[in-house]
């Protein structure tokens, strides 16, 4: 048995002159949560898309299992279940008749597809909706199901392309707490997401896509120490703002302070000190503070890091 | 095994659709049935007849004859001029069930009859009409019809019958000028009593080879007898049904296929290609739908004419070829067409212009019946698909198996040609 789940090298696609995957590599391993994070347009979508299958790379290779998706695509897709981004059900027809559909396309028949049906049914706690038509579900309700289209066959590896976007809170929860019994089941999971929290819960490990390309990849922890540890101290203000970032650089203990949108951002090795040096020095150049956002380091402020800009851009 | 599970899903969602279901179904039988009405065949029972209204018709005779012939003997009866036979001829039993005749005197009073309504047409034969026909003077002579503008079949019918009458009339003079000339050439001079007694006979021979009763025979359904005579109406109706089954089948073909495009739209297209599942086999499914939907449509609606409008489809097996024939060239023509547009947007343009107008044509010769443009469209509807076949159902129908086959042979390579076509371009976007 392969060890990595999945391993991607060197993928490359362009579409018509936009390069949207540019040289990307990594291995995920069995059992991991490994999520792709990254602001809409990054290449996440086109990244799992070859790796499911669905679209060809210009450049690069795929293993799923240990099967070349590219040469062998039948058995590395019996062992993927993928949950797109959009809901991609039949909403005329019912929920189990869905799951019965996507089962028979998986190859289950009779009890073994009877006995998953109904066991996704309960996962995904629509055991009590499963005969009226989907057209009639809530979005979370249509969330989940397009989720439990994807476990039906109990693959051994599992990508969700973003599978929480425009959901209620208690929808996106059911989806996380489902993610992680997966986990503990032993399932692979490549989850694609903008949500930071959603990637600092769930993930093993975490890839940073931005421009097609990926720009970290590590732990939770070990992409905090990217940004070394570092407290962001969010400003807005009004006067000018190049004399508060030149007042604010002479400050000791201010690493780095950039400008987005209007919002002034400083890395600070400890923020509970530094800050009534911050206001001083405003006051001393003429610039009025009005509002401070305080934020222990997070994947929010490594992509802010790594790329100047905020991850939701 | 999953070729047949995409096959049956799709044709289960196809009948779920309210959409599809009017189009397969609702709207070819509506269509029969708005004919039926129109026709009076439907709602009346067992003696439900296709019936002509009777035109109540005035008959101005103001022909004096000609002084040189004394009359004209017919079926026992003697009429002083020609007009006089005319109007005697449209009294006739056998054209009762047509038109009620009544003579009039006056040209004014028979109008005045018209305009008020009491009649629906006013036949004038002018005073010298029987010298005019009969050829003994050069002169021409104009019978003027008079009709209320409101009606139309009735006193067109009526028409038809005067002027049939009158060209065998004409026939009398041209045939007097023949033998006249002849026998000038062989230097023989007929007398005048022998030129009057030609007269008569040639107008007798005429008149009995042109009788309205002999050359119009109107069927209705409780008047056709037998197994071998079929009514009017029922014919109509045929026709119609049949028409509107191709133009409709095609319709399902091309929604059928277009659930290709929409499944790429919805996501769920991809999803399939996800599943261990080859790109051939599923496309394959999508086909098979198409052509199962079709086959189910096709079916319904052959039985159903046959048990609710009585509809004679002819032998079974003749039927066949037909059947075969539709099925696989509406599936075939739906691929190639949608193959060709992107997204389901564009569909629209299809079902608005494309298949309304190939539709249209194909089955044009149901509607030019009867008209000048019927021989024209016996041969034009061939150039699109769906007169193939319209032809191969009425070569069924009227038990030629050999064209039959003929045509459903034609269908087939239809078929085969744009199947081939746009399940190339199918698997070659989906590749």
């Amino acid at each position: 048995m392969a060890e990595q789940a999945i391993k991607v090298q060197k993928l490359d696609k362009h579409f018509e002159g936009v390069h949207a995957v540019n040289d990307v590599s990594f291995e995920i391993h069995q059992g991991e949560i490994f999520s792709l994070l990254g602001p809409n347009g990054a290449g996440k979508t086109t990244t799992i898309n070859m790796i499911s299958g669905l679209l060809s790379p210009d450049a690069g290779q795929v293993w799923l299992m240990g099967y070349s998706v590219e040469d062998n695509p039948r058995a590395a897709k019996a062992e993927l279940g993928v949950v797109p981004q959009d809901i991609a059900l039949y909403e005329d027809i019912s929920a189990r008749a869905n799951l019965n559909f996507w089962g028979k396309m998986y190859g289950l028949r009779g009890q073994a597809l009877s006995e998953r049906v109904n066991a996704v049914l309960g996962l995904i706690g629509l055991e009590d909706r499963d005969t009226g038509p989907v057209e009639k579900f809530s979005g979370g309700m249509k969330r989940r199901l397009n989720v439990g289209v994807a476990l039906l066959h109990e693959p051994q590896v599992i990508i969700m392309d973003e599978p929480t976007v425009g959901i209620d809170p208690q929808s996106r929860r059911q989806i996380l707490d489902s993610v992680k019994q997966l986990r503990a089941q032993g399932v692979t999971i490549l989850y694609t997401t903008h949500y930071m929290e959603e990637a600092q819960e769930l993930s093993d490990r975490i890839a940073i896509m931005d421009h097609g390309e990926i720009i970290a990849l590590g732990t939770h922890n070990e992409l905090i120490e990217i940004v070394g540890e570092l407290d962001r101290i969010s400003l807005s203000i009004s006067g000018d703002s190049q004399k508060a970032k030149q007042a604010w650089k002479k400050l000791n203990g201010v690493e780095e302070v950039t400008s987005d949108d209007g919002i002034l951002h400083l890395l600070v090795t400890d923020s509970n000190r530094i800050l009534p040096g911050v206001f001083e020095a405003a006051a001393a150049v003429g610039v009025h503070i009005t509002s401070v956002d305080i934020r222990e380091p997070n994947l929010e402020a490594v992509f802010l890091h790594l790329t100047g800009r905020a991850l939701r851009d | 095994m999953k070729t047949l599970t995409i096959a049956l899903k799709d044709l289960s969602r196809s009948f779920r659709s309210f959409f599809a279901l009017a189009f397969m179904f609702g709207v070819p039988v509506l269509t029969t049935l708005l004919f039926a009405f129109l026709f009076g065949g439907v709602g009346s029972g067992e003696n439900a007849e296709f019936t002509i209204p009777t035109t109540a018709v005035i008959v101005v005779n103001q022909d004096t004859g000609s002084p040189t012939i004394p009359g004209f003997d017919l079926e026992g009866e003697t009429y002083s001029s020609l007009g006089a036979v005319l109007a005697g001829t449209l009294q006739e039993d056998n054209l009762s069930e047509l038109m009620s005749v009544s003579l009039h005197a006056e040209i004014e009073t028979a109008k005045a009859a018209v305009d008020a309504k009491d009649a629906g047409l006013a036949v004038i034969i002018p005073p010298d009409f029987t010298e005019a026909a009969t050829g003994l003077t050069d002169q021409e002579a104009i019978i003027t019809f008079y009709q209320d503008p409101e009606l139309s079949l009735g006193p067109q019918i009526v028409q038809s019958i005067v002027m049939s009458i009158v060209d065998g009339f004409s026939s009398t003079s041209l045939s007097l000028t023949a033998i006249n000339s002849v026998l000038a050439v062989n230097d023989i001079r007929l007398s005048q009593e022998e030129q009057i007694s030609l007269v008569q006979d040639l107008s007798r021979a005429a008149q009995s080879q042109t009788d309205p009763g002999d050359s119009l025979t109107l069927l209705s359904p409780a008047s056709a007898g037998g197994d071998s005579e079929e009514s009017l109406l029922s014919m109509i109706l045929r026709s119609v049904m049949a028409g509107m089954m191709i133009f409709y089948a095609f319709f399902t073909g091309t929604t059928s296929a277009q659930m290709i495009l929409q499944e790429e739209e919805d996501g769920t297209l991809q999803r399939m290609f996800i599943t261990p599942t080859r790109t051939r086999t599923i496309l394959n499914g999508k086909i098979l739908a198409g052509f199962l939907t079709v086959v189910v449509q096709v079916t319904v609606l052959l039985v159903f004419a046959n048990l609710v409008f009585g509809i004679n489809w002819g032998p079974f097996l003749y039927l066949v070829p037909f059947t075969i024939g539709l099925v696989a060239l509406s599936g075939a023509f739906g691929l190639f067409i949608m193959s060709l547009v992107k997204n389901t947007k564009q569909a629209g343009v299809i079902y608005g212009g494309v298949l309304t107008f190939s539709g249209m044509l194909g089955i044009s010769s149901v509607f030019t019946v009867g008209t000048p443009a019927e021989a024209a469209f016996k041969i034009i509807p061939l150039v699109v698909p769906q007169g193939w076949a319209m032809k191969s159902i009425e070569a069924a129908w009227s038990g030629n198996l050999s064209q039959s086959l003929l045509f459903a042979g034609g269908m087939l390579v239809w078929a085969v040609v744009l199947f081939f076509i746009g399940n190339t371009r199918f698997n070659k976007r989906f590749a």
